[in-house]
C-alpha cells in the first residue's frame, strides 16, 4: 500500500487512526488512540432525552466517565456533562447507583 | 419569544383522564399568556433513576412552546403546586436548535465541496510509487488543502 507511506500526519483516512500510537523500542507497548464517538458520527446533538446514548458515559456507579477515559473530545464531553445532568435533575439517570 | 421544553414527571397512580385534563389546563395557561404551545408528548409510565417523593416510577409528559419569559415563571409556579406533578425540567432550545442548525449547514456546506474535488485526485493515485509524495496532498480528503 504505497500510499500510506507518506507523513504521519496523513493517516487520516483510516479512522481508528494509529497515528498517536506509541511503540517505543524498549518497552512493547502500543497505545490505541482514542476516538471521540460523537465526532466519528457526526452526531452535534447531545440531548438530555436520549437516555441510551448517555448511558454509555456513565460509570456502574452513576458516574460521568472521564475523558481521558472515554476519549470524547473536549467541546463534546462539555455538552455530555451539561445532557447528564439534565437528565439526573429529571431521574432519567441516578446522581448516584447503589451497589 | 423563546423557546422552551418543559418535561415533568406526573404520577404513576394517577388516571389518564385526570393526567389530560391537566395538560389541555396548562396549554390553556399558555395560549392565554400569548405562547404557542408546539408539541405536546406523552411518553408514559417510565422507571426513575432514583426515588422521588416515595414513588419509584412516573409518568413523564414533555411540552414544547414558544413563549416570554414571564409566562414561563407562571408555568413552573403551576407545576410546583400541583399535586400530580412530582418534578420538572424547563431547558430553553432555540439557542441550542440555532447552533445546531448552523453545525449542519456547515456540515453539508463541507461535504458538497469534498463530493465536487474528490473525484479527480483518486483517479490520480494510481500512478508511479515516485509520483505519491507530489500527489498526496489532493488525494487526501482529510487535509485542510484550501489553506
Amino acid at each position: 500500500m504505497p500510499e500510506f507511506k507518506g507523513r504521519p500526519g496523513s493517516a487520516g483516512q483510516r479512522p481508528t487512526g494509529g497515528d498517536k500510537a506509541v511503540v517505543s523500542q524498549k518497552k512493547q507497548y502500543f497505545r490505541r488512540k482514542k476516538i471521540c464517538r460523537f465526532c466519528v458520527e457526526k452526531m452535534d446533538d447531545i440531548n438530555y432525552k436520549d437516555v441510551k446514548t448517555l448511558h454509555a458515559f456513565v460509570a456502574e456507579r452513576g458516574k460521568i466517565v472521564p475523558r481521558r477515559i472515554s476519549g470524547v473530545c473536549a467541546p463534546h464531553q462539555r455538552r455530555l456533562t451539561d445532557a447528564i445532568k439534565k437528565a439526573r435533575n429529571i431521574a432519567l439517570l441516578p446522581f448516584a447507583s447503589q451497589g | 419569544m423563546r423557546t422552551y421544553e418543559e418535561l415533568f414527571i406526573v404520577k404513576p397512580d394517577a388516571p389518564e383522564e385526570e393526567v389530560d385534563q391537566f395538560v389541555e389546563q396548562l396549554r390553556t395557561q399558555l395560549t392565554t399568556g400569548g405562547a404557542t404551545v408546539d408539541k405536546v408528548e406523552k411518553w408514559g409510565k417510565r422507571r426513575l433513576a432514583y426515588r422521588v417523593d416515595k414513588y419509584r416510577e412516573g409518568a413523564y409528559v414533555l411540552l414544547e412552546f414558544t413563549a416570554a419569559s414571564e409566562v414561563v415563571k407562571e408555568l413552573e409556579r403551576r407545576l410546583r403546586v400541583a399535586d400530580l406533578v412530582i418534578k420538572f425540567l424547563t431547558v430553553r432550545v432555540d439557542h441550542t436548535r440555532k447552533r445546531l442548525e448552523k453545525r449542519k449547514k456547515q456540515r453539508d456546506k463541507r461535504a458538497a465541496k469534498r463530493a465536487a474535488s474528490a473525484p479527480p485526485p483518486s483517479a490520480a493515485v494510481p500512478g508511479a510509487p515516485g509520483a505519491v509524495h507530489a500527489g498526496e496532498a489532493p488525494a487526501m480528503p482529510g487535509q485542510p488543502k484550501e489553506s
